[in-house]
């Protein structure tokens, strides 16, 4: 489903990614560890289209990112670390609205539907965004993602600064997106929500996947020792 | 999606705020153009009265005498104030809209005008246009200067590139919902001062509001471009503010300095020096050199013989003649010279919407320069008739009793008036469409 040939891409002579190549199955949740710095997120915009690799090829379900078409927008989803809606609407409206830009409308109780599968409970579908916490906003993001029934969805430290129960609701959700056939592609720092969330895990430095591991595998303390002597 | 647009910007108390203050400050400038319609009709009222009374006065002071009665006299003629100047009251607040002359001289006589209290001049008329030129531009940038930026900003953009099936679209929403609800605030103010000026719905009322929608969309222009460049809130701002610093206060500043350098009027002191010197100087020449010259001009009066007594109405009358006669090139320069600084101001206009569409306002609602000069053309058609019907009665010294003078009300001139579409909206629309252009070319790739 995804699959990267050879990423370079540099920023004022410093590489941020050094060659990199991976590959994504169908229905993965591709999990990828490493520092500040070392080109998760370089990685996650280069197949966002946000920025272009200065050589190598970035493929979705076979098309290349530099094309640029409107199908491989619609075959994506992105959940950032901080999920930034619009204030002035409700969860359930954001949800409308960013459904509606990406060309689906959904009844009400379809929306409602998308948000508690997603996690947030029902009373908060109506209410202001503005009072809604972080974990509450990455519920909406999922239920956007959700609601797109994009093919890949794209997470840049979903899990940061999220209370240990949001955690938990958090990774439910991403396992149920798995099992239906989504590919989850997500940075973190988090090397048990790694092991606990993700079926494949690649371990970056300075721009390089240094390792690369199936969960399956391994141990939340022998990724722990490998990240340590890695980074 | 446009719908929650909608909401996701409406709900903002900022753009609440906005909105109402825009709203309240527009119906502000009606009443105060209310007001200067109101006064402008007393004044015409009053005068009306004024004329009868002091008529009547000096009939019963100056019976025996019809020459001393009409050195006395005063007939008005009226520059009708139409209701739809109250949206922009112009250059009437200092060129009066009702002149009041005697037979004497005219030239002296033309630029007589009541004390306007100067700290008003300077302060100029909180009316429409005033609110639409000067107020509804820092709205449209207070609601467009982070369109792109503030969501990049926030990290909405992110999430909203990835969801958008066309972010082009996307940004022309968002430009279209804050257009139409400025548009809502300006038709609502339009529509309002339907009945509060009492203005009728005619073509200078369609005139006006076609020249405030394409002056709305002039700035909309800029600020899409602006949006186009794509950079950071707080440039953009900067950015806004200089270019509304420099169309609304450098450029028209400069743009009037600039003309009076270059079109210089010393004939306006030179008509007056003229016109004195024409009339005072034959006080002491012999009076066949002044009555020959009156002759000329008027060679129907030859038939009245020179006076020779000391004094005489008939060569008094000529010393006035004289006064303007000799002052009339100079009168002839000095308004080709004030029609060719408005000429070149309208040319220059063209590409700075500010100044166009005062000049367009001002225009349409008979209160520019070209109006005032044309009742000035009427004055003296005015003050050359009264001068032909009262003269031989004067050198005939008919009886004051004889002349009905309740005849004599003030009267209105007669003014040309007609809008140029093209003129007023044209040069609008252009700069519109450059900019915008200009912006879709930085958007086509987005």
């Amino acid at each position: 489903m995804l699959k990267a040939i050879n990423l370079l891409k540099s920023y004022n002579g410093k590489k941020a990614l050094d060659n990199i190549s991976f590959q994504v199955e169908k229905g993965e949740i591709y999990c990828l560890l490493g520092q500040n710095g070392a080109g998760k997120t370089t990685t996650i915009n280069l197949f966002l289209g946000f920025i272009k690799p200065d050589d190598g090829n970035a493929f979705i379900d076979g098309e290349e990112i530099s094309t640029g078409t409107s199908s491989l927008n619609k075959k994506m989803a992105y959940i950032p670390e901080m999920v930034q809606l619009y204030g002035n609407l409700s969860g359930m409206e954001n949800l409308d609205f960013f459904s509606r830009i990406a060309g689906f409308k959904y009844p009400q109780e379809k929306l409602s539907e998308f948000l508690t599968k997603a996690g947030l409970q029902e009373d908060a579908h109506r209410q202001q965004l503005s009072s809604y916490s972080k974990g509450m906003r990455q519920k909406v993001g999922i239920a956007v993602a959700i609601a797109k029934n994009a093919d890949v969805i794209f997470m840049d430290e979903p899990t940061s600064g999220l209370d240990p129960k949001a955690m938990a609701e958090f990774t439910e959700s991403c396992k149920e997106l798995a099992a239906t056939g989504k590919t989850i592609f997500m940075a973190t720092h988090d090397i048990f929500n790694a092991v606990n969330v993700g079926t494949k895990i690649g371990i970056m430095r300075e721009g390089s996947i240094i390792h690369e591991m199936l969960t399956t595998d391994i141990d939340a303390n022998e990724l722990q020792k490998i990240y340590l002597e890695t980074i | 999606m446009t719908r929650l647009a909608f909401y996701s910007f409406i709900r903002s108390n900022s753009v609440k705020i906005g909105l109402s203050f825009l709203f309240l400050t527009g119906i502000i400038s009606l009443f105060i153009g209310k007001q200067f319609i109101e006064k402008q009709k007393q004044n015409i009222t009053d005068t009306a009265i004024y004329q009868k009374e002091y008529i009547t006065q000096n009939v019963k002071f100056h019976k025996d005498d019809m020459g001393l009665l009409l050195y006395y006299l005063k007939f008005s003629l009226i520059n009708e104030v139409p209701a739809i100047s109250g949206l922009s009251i112009g250059q009437r607040d200092v060129n009066p809209s009702i002149k009041s002359v005697t037979i004497r001289g005219l030239e002296g006589q033309k630029y007589d005008t009541d004390l306007n209290n100067p700290y008003n001049s300077l302060l100029g008329s909180l009316d429409f246009s005033f609110v639409l030129i000067f107020l509804f531009p820092l709205l449209i940038i207070a609601f467009t200067y982070n369109i792109i930026s503030e969501e990049k900003e926030s990290g909405t953009w992110r999430m909203v590139s990835v969801q958008s099936k066309s972010l082009f679209k996307h940004i022309n929403k968002l430009f279209a919902i804050r257009l139409a609800l400025i548009l809502v605030v300006l038709l609502l103010i339009l529509f309002l001062a339907i009945p509060v000026l009492n203005i009728p719905i005619n073509a200078d009322f369609w005139a006006v509001l076609a020249t405030s929608v394409s002056y709305v969309l002039v700035w909309f222009g800029i600020c899409f471009w602006v949006a186009s460049l794509q950079k950071r809130s707080n440039f953009n701002a900067v950015v806004l503010l200089s270019v509304w610093i420099l169309l609304i206060i450098i450029l028209p500043t400069a743009v009037n300095n600039y003309l009076v350098n270059k079109y210089p009027v010393p004939e306006a002191l030179e008509t007056t020096l003229k016109q004195r010197k024409g009339y005072h100087e034959k006080w002491d020449m012999p009076k066949n050199a002044t009555m020959d010259k009156f002759f000329a001009h008027y060679p129907q009066y030859k038939k009245y013989p020179v006076p020779e007594e000391e004094f005489n109405w008939l060569w008094y009358y000529a010393m006035q003649q004289m006064g303007d006669d000799e002052s009339l090139e100079s009168s002839k320069e000095m308004k080709e010279k004030i029609l060719l600084r408005e000429k070149s101001s309208r040319a220059i206009a063209n590409i700075i919407p500010t100044i166009h569409t005062q000049l367009a306002f001002n225009q349409i609602v008979r209160t520019d320069l070209h109006n005032h000069m044309q009742f000035l053309d009427r004055l003296d058609d005015f003050h050359e008739k009264l001068r032909l019907y009262f003269y031989p009665k004067i050198f005939e010294n008919h009886l004051v009793e004889e002349e009905n003078w309740s005849k004599f009300k003030p009267e209105y001139a007669v003014t040309a008036h007609q809008i140029n579409w093209g003129e007023s909206l044209l040069p609008l629309l252009l700069v519109t469409a450059l900019i915008s252009s200009f912006a879709l070319f930085n958007l086509r790739k987005i």
